[in-house]
C-alpha cells in the first residue's frame, strides 16, 4: 500500500503517525516530497484494530509504543499493564557522542520522535548504549531509509 | 532526513513467515502434539516425550500453542521464568533436562490473569474479526522470535480443536509431521478421527496415533481408528494418577519413575519417534 500524488506522479512521503491509543483512531500524515500537497489516512477503530492484529507497521510505530521488538504483537496486545514483562531492571540505553552527533543531522522536528525510535528499540533489544553500529542495526531491523 | 518505505503489507507478511523459516532452520524436527479433543492429555505427553527424548543428550524445545489454557510451562516445572529479551530474540524458560520453554504463561502476570486482547476504542463486540489473525500472529511470534537456538526436536502442544492445525501448517509449511492423541472413549475417537482426516487433507504428516489413559493393552476400536485414519498406533499408554501428579508438580513422571508402565510406554514411543524421525 502507499500513496502516490497523481499530479506530481511521486509517491508520498510519511510525515507523522498520530494515532490516538485510547479512541483507536490512527491517523498517518503524508506529503508529496514535489508539491508539498498533505493527506491523511484515518482509520476507525474497528480497522484500526484489523491492521493491528496483521503484525504489520503502518506509517512508523503503528500501534507500537517502540518499535517491533521480539514479541512486539503480543505485548502491545495483552490488556492491562504490560510494562512488567519488560522491566528486567535495566536502566535507558545511553547515546553515545557520534550516536548523538548523527541525531543531531536529522531535522529539528524528527529529532524527539527518533531519539524515542532508537532508544526503544535499543532497549528492547538488549543494547546498553545507542551507537551508530546500533542506530544501523535498527534502521536495518526496521526497515528506514538513512537519515 | 528519515523517510519511511511505502507501507507495503503483504511483503510484510511475506518477511514475517520468512523470519518463521530463518528461526528454525536451526531445529531438526518440530512435532505437532494433537488431537482435536480436549483434555486427553495432549501436554501431559508433550511434557513428558520432551524429558524423554532430552534424556539421549538431544536439545529440546516445547512450544506451548494453546494461548488461553497454557500449561506445558507448569509441567516442565518452567513457571515463575519471564521471557529475557535480548538482540536475538527473546529467552525462553528453562523447564526440567534443560528442556526450553515457551508459553503464553510467561506473559500473564499471575495465576489469576487470563489472556485478553486489547480493544481499540473499545470495540470488542467487533473481536470475532481479528481474534483469529491476532492468535496466529502469537504462535507466529512464539516460533519466530523465540531464541530456540540449535535443537533437536521442538514439541508444539496444541490446543483442543482443530482449527489451529491448519493456522499451524500455514506458519510451518516443515512441520515434520504431528502425533494424534486420543483416550478409548467414544466421543475422543469421533472427534480425533475427523481431526486427523482434516489435518491429513490440510496437508499435515500424520506420525501416527497414541492411545492414552488405556484401560487394557490396547483397545479393538482405538485399532480400527488407526486404520480407518491410515496410521500405526505409536503406544498405548496406561491411566497412571501417578505419573499425572508428578508431571503436574513440574516433574514430567518419565524422569521420576521410570520403571512403570506408563512411563515405560512413553520412553518407548520416544524411541519411536527418534527412529521415525532420523
Ligand atoms: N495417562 C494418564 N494417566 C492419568 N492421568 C492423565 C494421563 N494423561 C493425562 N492425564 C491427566 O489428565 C488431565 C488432562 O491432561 P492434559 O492437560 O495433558 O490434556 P490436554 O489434552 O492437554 O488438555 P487440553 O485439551 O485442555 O489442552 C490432566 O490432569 C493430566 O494430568
Ligand atoms: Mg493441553
Amino acid at each position: 500500500m502507499k500513496f502516490r500524488c497523481e499530479e506530481c506522479q511521486e509517491t508520498m512521503e510519511f510525515v507523522s503517525n498520530d494515532t490516538d491509543r485510547a479512541s483507536g483512531v490512527m491517523a498517518i500524515r503524508y506529503s508529496c516530497p514535489n508539491c508539498g500537497r498533505r493527506i491523511s489516512m484515518v482509520t476507525n477503530p474497528g480497522e484500526t484494530q484489523l491492521v493491528s492484529s496483521l503484525g504489520v507497521t503502518i506509517g512508523h510505530e503503528t500501534l507500537s509504543e517502540g518499535e517491533a521488538g521480539p514479541m512486539d504483537q503480543i505485548r502491545r496486545s495483552l490488556e492491562g499493564e504490560t510494562g512488567w514483562i519488560d522491566d528486567r531492571g535495566l536502566p535507558d540505553p545511553v547515546w553515545t557522542e557520534a550516536a548523538e552527533k548523527r541525531l543531531a543531522a536529522a531535522p529539528a522536528f524528527v529529532q524527539g520522535m527518533v531519539r524515542r525510535l532508537y532508544t526503544d528499540w535499543a532497549r528492547r533489544n538488549g543494547y546498553p548504549e545507542v551507537s551508530p553500529a546500533v542506530m544501523s542495526k535498527a534502521r536495518d531491523a526496521l526497515g528506514m531509509s538513512e537519515m | 532526513m528519515e523517510s519511511l518505505p511505502p507501507v507495503d503489507v503483504l511483503g510484510q507478511v511475506v518477511a514475517q513467515r520468512a523470519a518463521v523459516a530463518r528461526r528454525l532452520a536451526s531445529v531438526r524436527h518440530v512435532v505437532a502434539i494433537a488431537s482435536g479433543k480436549g483434555g486427553v492429555g495432549k501436554s501431559l505427553l508433550t511434557a513428558n516425550l520432551a524429558a524423554a527424548l532430552g534424556t539421549e543428550a538431544a536439545k529440546v524445545g516445547v512450544l506451548d500453542a494453546d494461548i488461553h489454557g497454557p500449561s506445558a510451562a507448569l509441567m516442565l516445572g518452567a513457571r515463575g521464568q519471564r521471557p529475557q529479551f535480548g538482540p536475538e530474540g527473546a529467552r525462553p524458560a528453562i523447564g526440567v533436562g534443560d528442556v526450553r520453554v515457551m508459553s503464553m504463561d510467561l506473559f500473564l502476570k499471575d495465576d489469576g490473569t487470563a489472556v485478553r486482547w486489547r480493544h481499540y476504542g473499545g470495540l470488542a463486540e467487533d473481536s470475532f474479526v481479528w481474534r483469529g489473525t491476532l492468535e496466529a500472529n502469537v504462535l507466529r511470534e512464539f516460533l519466530a522470535d523465540t531464541e530456540w537456538g540449535e535443537l533437536d526436536y521442538l514439541l508444539i502442544d496444541m490446543p483442543p480443536g482443530a482449527d489451529r492445525f491448519e493456522t499451524l501448517l500455514r506458519l510451518l509449511p516443515e512441520l515434520r509431521g504431528a502425533v494424534m492423541i486420543t483416550t478409548p472413549s467414544e466421543a475422543s475417537m469421533l472427534v480425533v478421527r475427523r481431526a486427523s482426516v482434516g489435518a491429513k487433507q490440510a496437508g499435515a504428516r500424520l506420525l501416527g496415533l497414541v492411545e492414552n489413559m488405556a484401560e487394557t493393552a490396547e483397545s479393538g476400536r482405538v485399532r480400527e481408528l488407526a486404520d480407518a485414519v491410515g496410521i500405526p498406533i505409536l503406544a498405548s499408554v496406561p491411566f497412571d494418577p501417578k505419573l499425572a501428579q508428578s508431571t503436574e508438580n513440574g516433574r514430567p513422571g518419565v524422569l521420576i519413575n521410570p520403571e512403570t508402565p506408563a512411563a515405560r510406554a512413553i520412553l518407548e514411543l520416544a524411541d519411536r519417534l527418534r527412529g521415525m524421525l532420523a
